[in-house]
């Protein structure tokens, strides 16, 4: 089943007067629920600007061409306002950065706490449920240390509790691995790898590394603001033959 | 507290902002507090004159004036509304303290008993006893503020105007002119009052017939007002007469000048202040573009980052203002206490004052906030994730 769902994807991005560049030129795509994804590509291919654009970061390009359309769990969300997007990232959505991206005069505690609390949950709870994440990715020790306090896999790791800390229907991860060495690399991986078996969680990443993307279920690939291999799934540009009625991948989901 | 330990992130920029606060709601404090001791004052005497006439032949300050006879006490009784007319003599304490913040000391000789008991201006003894009508010659009641400076106790003496004095009383505060104020039977401020005059003046007068004002109290059921015309009908155009209401409006403009005057000072200091706090939150909002793009990507409403921005902003404002406050009121305290000695205590600070102060920091520091508040709300979370 699709959880997240996209049709004439677009986005130019204007750098100043007469100088603009088309990071994505049309883009189907179709992400089903359970799946752990990999969108690889090389600089400039367009990978982050559509991660961004299914993290409902940014809004796809409306004003030419073929109506975008973004599903998500079902509702169009592809032209929603500023604070509805907002609301979907706080409670159904989870991210991951290259540079873990916590803030730094928090505690990892506090850190996942933010999003409870972004996400409407506050105080005691928050508290039981950032400990818990903590307890996910095997950080309860160090919940009350400040990122500084922390390696970078650490810190990594505390994103990712703070990502799922919501039980999100999907994990976005923007080169996740990016920033670490082999070893803390493989560590990382294994951890989304495990939620994905263990609990089914979505996960959607960006990656430059081959490594990542032959852990993953299905790699999709792009260059140039399209895709142009999306792993087996639907994928056919423009033809638009629905998603949901082609066979779904085998995920290996027992442990 | 999260908010505490943003403020701690640029201690230097924190402390050098919130002092600049803290120095204009010091002033704020310390001249308000100036405005308050001055209001009281004005207050008091508003008060005394409110409910009667005082009359006079000229002013003491326009230069023309001229004693009046006790025969015009008479004249007075007989206009019709009029239930006690009393003669008094008001007289500076010493002719060279004629600047002075505040009241100057006065002297004010009268007849006790003469108001026939309508004096609703009560004055009351800390120690000893007032005049009484049988009270003649050289004995006087001081005011608080006088006494202090003059290091006067009753059963002792004090030289006024040269002559010597036995201290029978000493009044409780009242905030207003009574404080510097040495009260005597008429006589002996008749006797006072005769030696500053010019010789060639003296001459055609006699000092026990002389008076500087009369005192007049209307009956029950006649205005200050109404008599005032009355008595203006029946002396001439040779007398003045004040009631309350001139008096007001002698002394409100005074007092509205000093206030506007100390109020802009402390004002100005404080939009500094506000403009210096702005910076400040531009500065640390500009500094963490990143974060605040990590808190919108996991989704953080527009509002919710504004909401940041404002608390953290009015906090700096909130502490500036407690210290400011708290040093402001060290200082009226300590110029207090450094004034009694010379009967000049300027400063009454209020809890008015004190809540109008740290509101007002509050408020400043909050407002100060908006505009960083906006900016930083409107900041797209992929650039800023991306901002170094």
């Amino acid at each position: 089943m699709a959880i997240l769902k996209g049709l004439n994807l677009r986005k130019t991005y204007s750098k100043g007067h007469r100088n603009s560049v088309e990071a994505l030129k049309g883009v189907e795509i179709t992400i089903d629920k359970g799946e752990m994804v990999a969108i690889m590509g090389p600089s400039g291919s367009g990978k982050s600007t559509l991660m961004h654009i299914l993290g409902l970061l940014h809004a796809p390009d409306a004003n030419h061409g073929p109506v975008p359309e973004l599903y998500f769990g079902g509702q169009n969300v592809a032209s929603l306002s500023d604070d509805a997007r907002t609301k979907i990232r706080a409670r159904r959505m989870g991210f991951v950065f290259q540079d873990y991206n916590l803030v730094p005069t928090l505690t990892a505690a506090e850190n996942v706490m933010l999003a409870c609390e972004y996400a409407g949950t506050t105080g005691g709870k928050a508290k039981a449920a950032a400990i818990e994440a903590l307890g996910l990715v095997g950080l309860v020790d160090r919940a009350g240390h400040k990122p500084v306090e922390l390696s970078g896999g650490e810190q990594q790791r505390v994103a990712i509790a703070r990502a799922l800390v919501n039980k999100p229907e999907i994990v976005l991860a923007d080169e996740p691995t990016g920033n670490l060495d082999s070893e803390r690399s493989a560590e990382v991986l294994a951890l989304l790898r495990q939620f994905n078996r263990e609990h089914g969680q979505t996960i959607v990443l960006v990656t430059h590394d081959s490594e990542v993307g032959e852990a993953c279920d299905r790699v999709i690939k792009m260059r140039d603001g399209r895709i142009r291999d999306d792993g087996g799934r639907a994928g056919l540009p423009a033809m638009a033959a629905p998603a949901v009625a082609m066979p779904a991948p085998a995920v290996a989901m027992p442990a | 507290m999260r908010l505490a330990r943003d403020l701690g992130r640029r201690k230097l920029r924190s402390t050098l902002t919130i002092t600049g606060i803290a120095i204009g709601i010091m002033a704020l404090v310390v001249f308000g507090s100036m405005a308050n001791k001055m209001n009281a004052l004005i207050g008091g005497g508003s008060k005394y004159y409110a409910d009667k006439d005082i009359v006079s032949i000229g002013n003491m300050y326009s230069g023309n004036f001229q004693p009046l006879s006790l025969s015009d006490v008479a004249k007075i009784e007989a206009v019709d509304g009029v239930a006690a007319a009393s003669p008094s003599i008001e007289m500076m304490l010493d002719d060279k303290e004629a600047t002075s913040m505040g009241m100057p000391e006065m002297i004010g000789g009268f007849v006790p008993g003469g108001d026939k008991g309508l004096e609703s201006f009560r004055l009351d003894v800390s120690t000893g006893r007032k005049l009484t009508a049988d009270d003649h010659g050289n004995v006087a009641v001081l005011g608080c503020d006088l006494a202090r400076s003059k290091n006067a106790s009753v059963g002792g003496k004090i030289t006024l105007r040269g002559v010597d004095f036995t201290v029978v009383g000493i009044l409780a505060p009242t905030l207003t002119a009574p404080d510097k104020e040495a009260m005597m039977p008429l006589d002996a401020a008749q006797q006072l009052f005769m030696k500053t005059l010019p010789p060639i003046i003296q001459a055609n007068l006699k000092a026990s017939d002389i008076a500087t004002s009369i005192v007049v109290y209307p009956k029950e059921g006649v205005s200050p007002e109404t008599l005032k015309t009355r008595l203006e009908a029946a002396l001439g155009s040779s007398y003045t007469v004040m009631d309350g209401k001139d008096f007001d409006a002698m002394l409100g403009s005074i007092s509205i000048i000093f206030s506007l005057v100390l109020t802009g000072v402390a004002m100005l200091s404080l939009l500094v202040g506000g403009l210096s706090t702005i910076n400040t939150m531009a500065m640390a909002v500009a500094e963490r573009t990143r974060e605040i793009g990590i808190k919108r990507a996991i989704g953080a409403s527009r509002w919710r980052i504004r909401r940041e921005v404002v608390a953290e902003s009015a906090a700096i404002g909130f502490i500036a203002g407690a210290i400011g406050l708290l040093i402001g009121a060290a200082m009226t305290v300590f110029f207090n206490d450094l004034g009694r000695a010379s009967g000049n205590v300027l400063f009454e600070l209020t809890l008015g004052t004190s809540v109008t102060a740290l509101v007002f920091a509050t408020g400043l520091g909050a407002v100060a906030g908006f505009v960083p508040a906006w900016h930083a709300s409107r900041l797209d979370p992929v650039t800023a994730l991306r901002y170094e």
